[in-house]
């Protein structure tokens, strides 16, 4: 016990900024999320986001002249590690809110921790829609799967799709997601031909992409990751499948152009976050990360600098406590962020409405907004 | 010859196109000591292996007190009191050598056989854990009963009755084997080479001791290579080669057949071949 | 129909990729009779060779193909020295033990090397492809299908023709013989380890290349592709492998056709178990048998028992119940509660593979298993929890014993293999059995752990409960051990042969032993199910049955105490070097091979 809690302290040091220590004892919020484990790649990009946000926050001077930081505990997304972190966390009174965990098992496994401990659980890549339902203190900006789909099924109509076959994760994500799109899609005069799941460690999709064909659809509908998503444009391309490829806003991240080369070229990409967007907060977010880290940032980074910015102004606006994060979050309207233009939480749903779409087109290998010409 | 004990008749055995048993019939009489001999790869071993069930004729029938037993699984042919011991010792290495023979009673066990029908394995493992008195009482007996049949061979194996049988000498790992067949209170008894590895003492110590199985009336069917026990022990005697009976009957008129003099000698150089992998 | 004919080219490109992996994976098999779990960590490694030679020195092709040939043969010569030859004379659950802790190893080490992040690996060959059909194959589809060709051809005229190859075939035939007629046995494992290492390497680069996408996370897939489509074709044999993984890929993808992609792998491990049921050496075995007296040896290692005196046991039990009493500490409740349910899967793991000698690398699915069947108990039909629980043990037996049963009459590797096969075919059932299950939403709001209207849900509570239930089962299972089934059980891990000489059923015995453990593993599973009040089909994957399996050879095989040790340790040591995050498996797995080679019987050793 002694151990670990010096290790915790150990860690609380090592993710402040090295450059401007503040002297004050820093404010902390527990990160829950993957750092080893098949997920790990997530949870490095969280990190980038953080510490990108707290380079800003903290060299500004911090929140009432403490510095903002954060303990991150990997959890491998793995359900019995997170509710020992939740534990952790819970009785930990330095800790005055809880960002992740990234996957549903682990993150809602750990919910009745956080909600019995009243314990902000803020779950920015949760779209589960039963995981604000798990109590009072689950939040989630993550974008709504039931707000974002109609977007989706909308460009569709908007492309000249007619007769779209969906691909999706067969994950609690992917399902939440098809299951919207399939929702909206009649309303637009789209009818779909085939929704088809896969596993999400898989990687050959040729027969896959035989059985939508089949379907004589006139579009292809991605409910994908990156990875996932490249996967699929490449082997489209390869067999010479000429549809076209419309995906979800969990296929932004350049990534997805350099998985997915010539065969995702030309395809249409759905996004909260452009980096050529000429709002100022994403502006500053894209020239930051880029000077930082030398690459292009994705949505989950996007995601997770929103989020250490929002919990660094409700500490300022409401007060560094546990109790005010729960009050700041009810009340705080119009925060601006680069994944929705203003961020107010629905107190019902605890989530927020109004990201902000739009289409985007890979031309020559990046993205590019859409320029309004229908697919062929 | 009065009414056989075990019968097997027109036994044949072959694997990939070698024929290890080839038209084999043998019969044992209740109380008779058989003894098969023959060179390395003569086909005794292969015709052990069908006797007790571990692996299925091609062809031929075996009967056994009257029942057909062709095909029967091998726990169910030591169920009607066929032990058997192996060529190269097959003891329970983890296992003490109070559980080892302990083992060998198993099929008499009444803790393992509830009776009821379609639910014994259930009731099995709810008699082992609750262990009412009577199935106390069984092992305690059985117990006793093992430490009995232990001195049959003299302090060789009563002090060693705790230690894993892993950490016995090789003689005293047959010896083991032996005993555990003996708890099975066997009608018939199957030896394959139980003094193989032993040097001339102990052989004669086992020696004796088999010799004193045979005069409690066991029925014996050995295989050995040391003729001289053979010669000693045996009522009858076969020899095989090439998985055929070359010879058959009294120990000494085997001994001096031609057929099986040729036999050995011509197989004194051969070695054995490398096959194939692919 | 031309879609058939689509599915069909798209199965056997597939299956070719399968092929590249399946022929290395024979070969090592065919000499050693070992299944390499650290195949694809090879494999692996050879994608990443591959792309930094492209990345970094801008190699060409054949060039980086040669880099990887070597650095990868160089690879497996290493892992045959340091990881399986010390094992010589261990007992054979230790060399497969050894390579699944390689596999850990190497993986941690690509992906503190290379981040986790997938990174693309291109191909530089020229962008032609001809149509088949109504889909195309370009120069990448037939250069992988000429690797796998040609590295079968050549393979075969290397066994059949050279000396070497001589030397591999007598000592795969017969390795005692072999020595004893002046094959140098250990230069022929050597080799062995090369060639497949090297054409694993390869296969990784190729596939890498194809995918246009390499991660530390492709190992796990190829093994276990590669493992399937060389059951099919017979353990040990390299053509049989081809064919089988050209089989594996049709399959898939004639699966994928009737069904779509979520049933897939359901397709392959189906495939799987009625090969290994009904044609165990394979399908292009030929009929040739041996006979059945094999060799004698065990699975596991002979050891002494180190005796832990009753009152050191009572100790323990006493200060485990008075923990909670220490107040403000629900941290160190919750880890520790985590242990006694991982204990309970340990003691159940520990009964199959250690006591009755049935290695099994599906123990999770028995977790799933229970932890829906109490969720859906108390949700869809309104159970009490109290009476949801051990009912959930009671399914899990049941339905547990019964997908096993099957697998009774198989040995050694092959249980390893079914196992894992059943574990995944579990896992996908409760994925694609939506009506039943909630596919992949998986259960949510499932009720807190209660006995009557008392609700444990506090720490504290959760934590005493979870004791009690591991006291009990620990309990009883010491009490097994102790009656004549505990005798008749370790008689079959020793030697089944001899046992079934002396009136022991297998199957009585093995179904006896694994409904016990399924109870067990089952009630741990529904306990989980109500502490976290959210399942789905991730939420007990396949690294939870090899960490169970590492806490069972840590505490010593069928050894209850050891069991419930190796669960606290493995539990808190993680936990306790959080602060070396990334570190942790790898630490992991090095552990697990230092304590195979120096001490296979575990700290308090096998019973």
């Amino acid at each position: 016990m002694v151990l670990s809690r010096r290790l915790l302290l150990a860690a609380a040091t090592a993710s402040l900024p090295l450059g401007r220590a503040i002297a004050a004892e820093p404010i902390l919020a527990g990160v829950s999320g993957p750092l080893t484990g098949p997920n790990a790649q997530y949870g490095a990009q969280w990190k980038r986001g953080f510490d990108l946000a707290l380079d800003q926050i903290n060299g500004a001077g911090g929140v009432k002249g403490r510095p903002v930081a954060y303990v991150f505990e990997d959890s491998q997304a793995d359900p019995r590690q997170a509710v020992a972190v939740a534990q952790k966390f819970v009785a930990d009174p330095k800790i005055i809110i809880e960002l992740g965990d990234f996957a549903s098992p682990a993150s809602m496994a750990a919910s009745p921790i956080y909600q019995r401990a009243k314990l902000v659980q803020f779950g920015f890549t949760n779209s589960h829609p039963d995981f604000t339902k798990g109590g009072d203190h689950m939040w989630s900006n993550s974008t709504n799967q039931a707000e974002e789909q109609p977007h989706l099924a909308e460009f569709a109509a908007k492309l000249g799709f007619r007769r779209p076959a969906v691909l999706h994760l067969n994950t609690d994500w992917g399902r939440t997601a098809k299951d919207a799109f399939l929702k909206a899609a009649p309303g637009l005069g789209l009818e779909v031909t085939t929704a088809e799941g896969y596993l999400p460690a898989e990687q050959d999709f040729r027969p896959t992409l035989v059985r939508a064909r089949d379907s004589k659809p006139d579009g292809l509908v991605l409910l994908s990751y990156y990875a996932d998503g490249a996967l699929i444009c490449r082997q489209a391309h390869d067999t010479g499948l000429a549809l076209p490829m419309l995906t979800a806003t969990s296929t932004y991240s350049p990534k997805f152009i350099e998985l997915g080369g010539a065969g995702v070229e030309g395809a249409y990409v759905l996004s909260t976050f452009f980096p050529g967007d000429p709002r100022p907060e994403v502006q500053s977010f894209v020239a930051a990360y880029r000077a930082k880290y030398s690459q292009e940032p994705d949505s989950f980074s996007a995601g997770a600098f929103d989020t250490m910015m929002l919990f660094a102004t409700l500490c300022d606006h409401y007060g560094p406590t546990r109790e005010a994060m729960q009050a700041g979050l009810l009340d705080i309207k119009d925060m601006p962020s680069v994944i929705y233009g203003k961020v107010t939480f629905n107190p019902e749903t605890r989530r927020v409405q109004g990201a902000n779409y739009r289409l985007l087109r890979v031309k020559n290998g990046s993205f590019t907004v859409w320029d309004g010409v229908k697919a062929a | 010859m009065s009414q056989p004990l075990l019968h097997a008749t027109g036994i044949f055995r072959s694997f990939g196109g070698i024929q290890a048993v080839a038209g084999v019939d043998v019969a044992i009489a209740p109380g008779e000591f058989l003894s098969i001999i023959g060179p390395n790869g003569a086909g005794k071993t292969t015709l052990f292996n069908l006797l007790s069930g571990h692996d299925v004729p091609g062809s031929g029938q075996i009967s056994f007190d009257g029942k057909t037993i062709t095909g029967w699984a091998p726990e169910r042919i030591a169920s009607l009191g066929i032990a058997r011991t192996f060529q190269h010792g097959r003891v329970f290495g983890n296992l003490s050598v109070r559980d080892n023979i302990l083992v060998g009673a198993h099929h008499r066990l009444r803790a393992a056989k509830p009776h009821l029908p379609g639910l014994g394995a259930l009731a099995e493992l709810l008699i082992a854990l609750i262990r009412p008195a009577s199935v106390a009482r069984e092992e305690q007996a059985l117990a006793a009963e093992v430490a009995e049949i232990a001195t049959l061979f003299g302090d060789r194996l009563t002090p060693r009755l705790d230690q894993p049988a892993f950490s016995l000498s090789y003689a005293n790992r047959r010896r083991v084997e032996i005993a555990r067949a003996l708890a099975l209170h066997p009608r018939l008894l199957l030896l394959d080479e139980p003094t193989a590895g032993m040097n001339e003492s102990e052989t004669a110590e086992m020696t004796t001791i088999i010799g004193g199985l045979k005069a409690q009336g066991h029925t014996i069917l050995l295989i050995e290579h040391k003729l001289d026990l053979v010669m000693r022990l045996s009522d009858r005697v076969i020899a095989m080669d090439d998985g055929r009976i070359i010879a058959e009957g009294p120990p000494e008129a085997v001994r001096q057949d031609p057929a099986v003099i040729e036999a050995y000698l011509g197989h004194s150089h051969i070695g054995r071949a490398v096959e194939t992998v692919t | 129909m031309g879609s058939w004919l689509d599915y069909t080219i798209n199965g056997l490109i597939i299956g070719n990729i399968y092929a590249l992996v399946a022929v290395g994976l024979a070969l090592i098999f065919g000499v050693s009779h070992l299944i390499n779990f650290a195949h694809g960590s090879v494999y692996a490694v050879g994608a990443y060779v591959g792309w930094a030679c492209f990345t970094y020195l801008n190699l060409p092709l054949p060039l980086t193909a040669l880099v990887v040939i070597m650095v990868c043969g160089g690879l497996g010569v290493l892992i045959e020295r340091l990881g399986l030859r010390p094992l010589a004379g261990a007992p054979r659950i230790a060399p497969l033990l050894a390579t699944i802790g390689i596999s850990l190893v190497i993986d941690q080490v690509l992906q503190i090397l290379f981040t986790p992040d997938p990174r693309a690996l291109p191909s530089p060959l020229p962008e032609w492809r001809i149509t088949i059909g109504s889909g195309t194959i370009g120069a990448l589809d037939v250069l992988i299908a000429a690797t796998g060709l040609v590295s079968a051809v050549v393979l075969y005229g290397f066994l059949r023709f050279t000396r070497l190859g001589w030397a591999v075939r007598a000592t795969a035939q017969d390795r005692d013989a072999a020595r004893q007629v002046g094959v140098d046995t250990d230069a022929v494992n050597r080799a062995v380890f090369a060639i497949a290492s090297a054409l694993g390497g390869l296969s990784g680069l190729l596939v890498g290349m194809y995918f246009n996408h390499i991660d530390p996370a492709m190992s796990f897939q190829a093994t276990l592709k590669g493992v399937v489509a060389q059951v099919i074709g017979g353990m040990g044999n390299v053509p049989g492998a081809v064919a089988g993984s050209l089989l594996l890929g049709l399959t898939e993808s004639w699966g994928v056709a009737l069904f779509g992609s979520s049933y897939r792998n359901l397709f392959s491990f189906v495939l799987l178990l009625l090969i290994l049921v009904l044609r165990p050496n394979g399908l292009f075995a030929s009929a040739r048998t041996t006979p059945p007296e094999p060799m004698t040896g065990t699975f596991i290692a002979p050891s002494r028992v180190v005796r832990v005196p009753p009152w050191a046991v009572g100790l323990a039990v006493a200060a485990a119940i008075c923990v909670p009493l220490i107040p403000a500490i629900p941290y160190v409740l919750q880890v520790l509660t985590n242990a006694w349910l991982m204990a309970m899967l340990a003691i159940s793991l520990t009964l199959v593979a250690g006591t009755l000698g049935q290695v099994s690398l599906g123990h999770a699915a028995l977790l799933l298993l229970g932890a829906y069947a109490s969720a859906l108990l108390t949700l869809d039909s309104g159970w009490p929890v109290w009476l949801s629980v051990p009912t959930a043990g009671v399914l899990t037996a049941v339905i547990g014993t019964a997908l096993v049963a099957p697998a009774f009459r198989l040995r050694s590797h092959y249980v390893s293999i079914a196992t894992l096969g059943i574990g995944e075919i579990v896992s996908l059932v409760i994925l694609n059995w939506e009506s039943l299950t909630r596919g992949p939403m998986g259960v949510t709001n499932i009720p807190p752990l209660a006995i009557g209207g008392l609700e444990l849900d506090s720490p504290q509570a959760s934590y005493w409960s979870s004791l009690a239930v591991l006291i009990v089962l620990a309990g009883l299972q010491l009490r097994l051990l102790r009656s004549h089934l505990g005798r008749t059980f370790r008689a079959i891990r020793d030697d089944d042969v001899a046992a079934r000489a002396y009136g022991v059923s297998l199957d009585r015995y093995k179904g006896i032993g694994f409904a016990f453990a399924g109870f067990g593993a089952g009630m741990s599973g529904a306990i989980a199910a109500h502490l976290y009040s959210y399942i789905n089909n991730e939420t007990f994957t396949s690294t939870v049955s090899i960490t169970a399996l590492t806490m069972v050879i840590l505490g010593g095989m069928g050894n209850v105490l050891g069991g419930i040790l190796g669960a606290v340790a493995l539990t808190a040591l993680p936990e306790l070097f959080r602060g070396t995050a990334e570190y942790r498996m790898l630490i992991y797995g090095v552990v697990l091979l230092l304590l195979i080679r120096f001490r296979p019987q575990g700290v308090l050793g096998t019973v």
